[in-house]
């Protein structure tokens, strides 16, 4: 936990770890709920959901956790939480799945629905959040070929195998190798981190087993340090709520200032019109009012 | 190192302000934006950037390429960023025989070499002798580390962002290519050498498991053999040691466990997944498997439960001639050291922890027989620490080598990919 203000080399102000927490040192999905002060975050080393109060420290125990066999969780790496209508999103690229689980939650407990199946087109699902307002579940989700790689929006209630009612990607997107989404619960405003512009490659291995024909590439996709070629850079990418289809961003924030960063993650201050990426060891802050705005694509400006 | 990186920040700085159109914004916006930059900038260069900023998407379009069309912002620097500039240490090898110390570092994406005897009592940065670093050495974020006296070779592995061994000759220095590469599974952790068998063992948290190469494999050669499965007992594996002379595998586990299923989130899903078995947490602990295990085969002993103290056990190394283990031990931020044939719940026979040690959140050791010392990487500090080795409790160490001038602060990050906001204690919270 950051000093919203830090800046330059600081040590966190706090930090939450060790065996006690069940957390491990390995996860890539966290949730703030600010109407019950607490975090939520996925362990999928575990196949578990943890909750911690907001202001732990140290090696504090979990307030609640969510695993076992009813939970069908196999590795969680993302999370949301909807403190509105009290429930925890989390996804599942082992599932492919979206679970809801009631936002009390605590132990070997039923997911309350799920999204999953062929019509989702939900593959390796690396972002999530949720708009209590608008009644929506916004997921991030990619596949090695290309394929269905981009943003998915689903009704909040939806349940079983439901085709999005939006989906945004395609070529004209740009999207490729991106993480965490979130959404600024004013306008609806869907902000997507993108580390690079290229398709994220299929694992070298199938469990213990080298991957038939793999070819591997020269070029490492996770890699924060490469040429800095602005076309294959990340960025932040915003898009307008009801956005849909192959289109480019209508807002987007890259270049070097950006490329510190890698751009896996996001998270917003809209209070203070603050976006947060991070990523490549780092994090930085910048400042957009205009972005927390309805978007509106501006007119063409060139012939 | 500060100087490469202080560079890079102006340059990028330079760069994205030689983009930025000039015109002004509109005059309502840049009351709220001045008033939320007199709130937050915690300094006039902080202020200047982020004015700068705040004019961009009010101009629209992108000075520096023409995607994506129509579109607000485009190259912005931020307002504050927060990054360490220097190395940190994560894994350690030890060569006595040509008197030299190996880190991987995990946030620079280098791997740094001593002279064995280097350190001291100096609070500025130690000097390497070696220092590989650049985007031809394909280090991402890496972590353990072993070395191959005889060949003169030192090997890491890409934890995450390349999922590689990479090789390197005691010669090598700056931006340059690995002798040779391995394709490894994902999150692989650590390596360990067998020179009379003329193995690696490589750890891989992401599926529990042990995988064994011939020494040379490369490219996409596959394991020879593989330690999987529930009864292996594996769980988060972290550090491991080859121990030949005992022909077994020593295994540092954080006790984390779930499934892999039989398909990556691209292939086409598999419905035969066998039977569904939960995540669970189980206590950290060291496992000890006979060297020639393949497939799910259990544990010879292990050393588990309250009275060990593991708590996120990451490096480990064996003194075979005092029949001792050594586990840096980063949640307590400790050494402990057990007896070698220990077994069940045992306490350490002694423990190195406490302020004056200099242990801040340590991710390898090595015991140095040879030259009776104890090494230590800290992770939690621009640090590491050297020890007599039967050094015990609170004690201050012989020699510190430095990545960073002393009381350097570390953000503590390792690929961190997730951010929330906490609107109430206005803090920034980042998993790792």
């Amino acid at each position: 936990m950051f000093a919203r203000l830090a800046n330059g080399n600081v040590a966190p102000k706090r930090v939450i770890e060790g065996q006690a927490t069940n957390l491990s040192r390995t996860m890539h999905g966290i949730a703030y709920d600010s109407i019950h002060d607490e975090i939520v975050i996925p362990v999928a080393l575990s196949g578990a959901i943890l909750v911690f109060r907001a202001d732990a420290s140290g090696e504090t125990p979990p307030l609640r956790a969510i695993q076992g066999t009813r939970t069908r969780l196999v590795r969680p790496h993302t999370v949301a939480v909807d403190p509105v209508n009290n429930e925890i999103l989390t996804a599942d690229p082992s599932n492919r799945a979206i679970f809801v689980f009631d936002r009390a939650a605590n132990g070997n407990v039923a997911p309350k629905r799920m999204i999953g199946g062929e019509r989702t087109g939900l593959l390796d699902i690396v972002g999530l959040d949720v708009d209590p307002k608008r009644n929506v579940i916004v997921a991030a989700s990619r596949k090695g070929n290309g394929d269905k790689v981009g943003i998915f929006v689903f009704d909040r209630l939806a349940n079983g195998d439901v085709p999005p009612r939006q989906f945004i990607g395609g070529p004209n997107s740009k999207l490729a190798h991106f993480r965490q989404v979130t959404i600024d619960p004013d306008t609806g405003n869907i902000f997507l981190a993108q580390q690079n512009t290229r398709m994220k490659q299929m694992e070298a291995y199938v469990l213990d087993k080298p991957r038939q024909g793999f070819q591997a590439n020269q070029a490492d996709e996770d890699d924060d340090s490469d040429s800095g070629r602005l076309d294959q850079m990340g960025f932040i990418a915003v898009y307008a709520p009801d956005d849909n289809g192959d289109i480019p961003p209508r807002a987007i924030i890259k270049g070097p200032g950006i490329r510190l960063a890698g751009a896996a993650g996001v998270a917003l201050n809209p209070l203070k019109k603050e976006i947060i990426a991070v990523g490549g060891n780092g994090f930085q802050t910048f400042l957009l009012p205009e972005f927390f705005k309805p978007l509106i694509r501006r007119p063409a400006t060139r012939p | 190192m500060r100087r490469v990186l202080i560079s890079a920040i102006v340059a990028a700085a330079a760069l994205a302000a030689s983009w930025m159109p000039s015109t002004q914004a509109s005059g309502s916006d840049e009351s709220s934006l001045d008033d939320l930059l007199a709130a937050d900038c915690v300094d006039d260069a902080a202020l200047a950037i982020a004015q700068a900023a705040g004019r961009l998407p009010q101009e629209g379009g992108v000075a520096s390429d023409d995607w994506p069309p129509d579109a607000i912002g485009g190259v912005i620097p931020p307002i504050r960023s927060v990054s360490d500039p220097f190395p940190t240490f994560d894994g350690l090898a030890l060569d006595t025989v040509n008197n030299r110390v190996i880190f991987s570092d995990e946030n620079r994406h280098s791997m740094l070499v001593y002279d064995r005897a280097a350190g001291g009592a100096s609070n500025e940065t130690t000097e390497p002798v070696q220092w590989v670093f650049g985007p031809k050495t394909q280090l991402g974020f890496i972590a353990g580390v072993e070395v191959d006296p005889v060949r003169k070779e030192f090997y890491t592995v890409n934890n995450d962002g390349g999922d590689r061994m990479v090789v390197f000759a005691y010669d090598d220095h700056g931006d340059v290519q690995p002798r040779r590469t391995l394709i490894l599974p994902h999150q692989s952790w650590d390596i360990a050498l067998a020179p009379k068998r003329d193995e690696l063992a490589i750890t891989v948290q992401q599926s529990n498991a042990i995988s064994l190469f011939k020494r040379g494999a490369r490219g996409t050669d596959a394991p020879i053999r593989t330690i999987r499965g529930l009864a292996t007992e594996l769980e988060d594996p972290h550090g491991v040691f080859f121990d030949e002379q005992h022909n077994e595998l020593v295994t540092a586990n954080h006790g984390n466990w779930t499934q892999i299923r039989p398909y990556t989130p691209y292939d086409p899903i598999v419905t035969d997944v066998g039977e569904y078995k939960s995540g669970a947490f189980h206590p950290s602990a060291i496992t000890f498997h006979p060297a020639d295990a393949n497939g799910d085969v259990p544990p010879i002993r292990t050393i588990e439960g309250d009275l060990t103290g593991l708590n996120w056990p990451m490096g480990i190394d064996v003194d075979l001639t005092h029949d001792e283990i050594a586990v840096a031990n980063y949640g307590d931020s400790s050494v402990r050291v057990f007896r070698r044939t220990g077994r069940g719940n045992v306490q350490p026979i002694r423990v190195l922890r406490g302020a004056l040690t200099g242990i801040v959140g340590p991710v390898s050791v090595a015991i140095d027989t040879k030259n009776d010392e104890l090494w230590v990487a800290n992770y939690g500090d621009h640090s590491a620490v050297v020890f007599p080795r039967a050094a015990n409790g609170n004690v201050r160490p012989k020699r510190i080598i430095r990545n960073a001038p002393k009381d350097t602060p570390t953000c503590g990050f390792t690929n961190a990919s997730a951010a929330a906001y906490d609107s109430k204690r206005d803090e920034i919270l980042v998993p790792n």
